[in-house]
């Protein structure tokens, strides 16, 4: 049962991309900026725990907490100094600087900062639901995919009904729609800059918490990560976590298949070709064409 | 200057002054669009803003609703409002339904109108339960087929509409309207500003910003004409 067994991996490893692609284009609808440090907040969460728990020797459940603690109060941070003197000064910098140039910035500062502390080897946090696949009939199923897919529907569901059942979420979707509008009616937009941005960082790290046993992590695994959920993002424009989400699942199942099928070896790089292929042919349809008009 | 006085005010009795503003000046910059303004809306008052465009019109509205930061004093209903904050203005009573109506076109037209509801409450059952959205949804039944509608499919005039109905859900004493004929045919205007005067006729003070005073001043007893960013009584 190659083809199943496949797709389940490509399942697992979709839902992870999905994921960041939906916190990337989330962001992107309230704040205007694509965060491209996602997948550094990640690793941090991987190597954070991995440190804390084998080698400083905390219980895994203090490591956990602690690390998304640290997690939530550097992200915190960072939107009260930089994004605050960057956006909401007087004279706002605006346009692509800010779209790009900040996050990236951030991104370098992780890699470097745990470079120092975690060092460059491979490494991952312990796995939380450990034992051997679960079987059904042919079809084997990984502990820690399960646990992957469990977090992405729980979370990915607690977002998607925020946003459609909430006030608060449909102040959220108004405020990256039309900030004057969203002024209009008492809506805070930097609040909930703030709010998505601590929000998708302590997702991305118990991401990374989760991920991180499947296929280890180093310092610079946050650069990946990051990609792959810019890409899925992409393909809705940025702004559609839905399509978002439906881009990173498809990009992991073909992925797999493409493994399994053509080459492991060229996998990749057929499935790039064929992403790129994708854009050329549909960059209308596929939501090109708004990210780029805004 | 003061356009306050008793002259044709609704209900004939001497009512409190809803909104007074004393010395407002706002800036965008080094550029001044309202300098020194100073005028006074009665409770129950329909009160016009009229004069050429590009003299500041909608920056006096930007700046007693606290859109833009101001100088000078605004007071509503006797309580001086906070510069700059909007929320403040919108819970003591005032809401501004803007030029170009500032929808949010992605969203559906029911909830382009309940988060006028955000001024007050967090809560989506209590806005969607609420009389203040009740009463804006049922002021225009020609929005009804469309509530599920995303409202940047709208026609110009039912964004008006919208964008009224949202203002009213924030449950407003004053409602604010800059400029809603803008863009819109002859009979949709019509339908706008019959719409004002039966929210007025239920007790809203009214302050409407118009370029053109003659179709402004079949529904309102008050005018404030603005010329060069001063502003006075006409």
């Amino acid at each position: 049962m190659k083809f199943g067994n496949l797709l389940i991996a490509g399942i697992t490893t979709g839902s992870i991309y999905a994921m960041f692609a939906v916190c990337v284009s989330v962001w992107y609808r309230v704040a205007n900026i694509l965060n491209l440090a996602v997948g550094d907040f990640a690793m941090v969460g991987a190597l954070g725990v991995d440190n804390l728990y084998r080698v400083k020797g905390l219980p895994l459940p203090v490591a956990v907490i602690t690390t998304l603690v640290v997690v939530a109060v550097f992200a915190y941070l960072y939107d009260q100094v930089v994004l605050r003197i960057a956006q909401d000064g007087r004279r706002p910098i605006e346009g692509i600087v800010v779209t790009f140039f900040f996050t990236f910035a951030l991104s370098f500062f992780i890699d470097g900062v745990a470079k120092v502390l975690f060092g460059t080897d491979v490494h991952a946090a312990p796995t939380l639901w450990g034992g051997r696949a679960l079987t059904l009939g042919s079809l084997n199923f990984a502990r820690a995919g399960l646990l992957v897919l469990a977090c992405a529907v729980i979370i990915g569901g607690a977002f998607w009904l925020y946003i459609r059942y909430t006030l608060g979420g449909k102040a959220l979707e108004a405020s990256g729609e039309n900030s004057v509008g969203a002024r209009i009616v008492g809506i805070d937009t930097r609040q909930y800059r703030r709010l998505i941005f601590v929000g998708t960082a302590v997702i991305a790290a118990v991401f990374g918490i989760v991920e991180s046993p499947i296929t280890g992590f180093t310092y610079l695994s946050g650069a990946t990560i990051s990609l792959t959920g810019f890409l899925a993002a992409a393909y809705g424009g940025f702004r559609k976590p839905g399509r978002a989400l439906v881009a990173g699942l498809f990009i992991g199942v073909l992925e797999a298949m493409l493994g399994g099928y053509v080459s492991s070896e060229y996998g990749d790089t057929v499935l790039y070709a064929i992403l790129a292929a994708a854009i050329l042919a549909w960059p209308r349809a596929l939501g090109f064409e708004s990210a780029v008009s805004g | 200057m003061s356009a306050a006085g008793g002259d044709g005010a609704a209900g004939g009795t001497a009512a409190r002054a809803a909104l007074s503003v004393t010395g407002l000046s706002v800036a965008y910059g080094n550029v001044v669009a309202v300098h020194d303004a100073t005028f006074a809306v009665a409770e129950g008052d329909a009160c016009a803003i009229t004069g050429p465009n590009g003299n500041g019109k909608s920056s006096i509205l930007m700046g007693v609703t606290g859109m833009v930061r101001r100088r000078g004093e605004v007071a509503i209903f006797g309580t001086p409002a906070r510069n700059g904050d909007v929320k403040w203005a919108a819970r003591h009573g005032l809401t501004l339904v803007p030029e170009r109506r500032q929808l949010y076109p992605e969203l559906s037209t029911a909830d382009n109108i309940v988060l006028g509801c955000y001024t007050w409450t967090r809560s989506i059952g209590k806005a969607r339960r609420s009389d203040a959205y009740g009463r804006a949804v049922d002021l225009f039944p020609e929005l009804r087929p469309h509530l599920k509608q995303l409202a940047g499919t709208l026609s110009g005039g039912q964004q008006q509409m919208v964008a009224i109905a949202r203002g009213l859900a924030a449950d407003p004493k004053i409602l604010a309207v800059d400029e809603p004929c803008l863009g819109l045919a002859e009979s949709v205007a019509k339908r706008v500003y019959d719409v004002l005067a039966q929210i007025h006729a239920a007790g809203t003070t009214l302050i409407v910003v118009e370029e053109a005073p003659r179709r402004a001043l079949t529904l309102c007893n008050r005018r404030v004409e603005v010329r060069n960013g001063m502003a006075g009584a006409a």
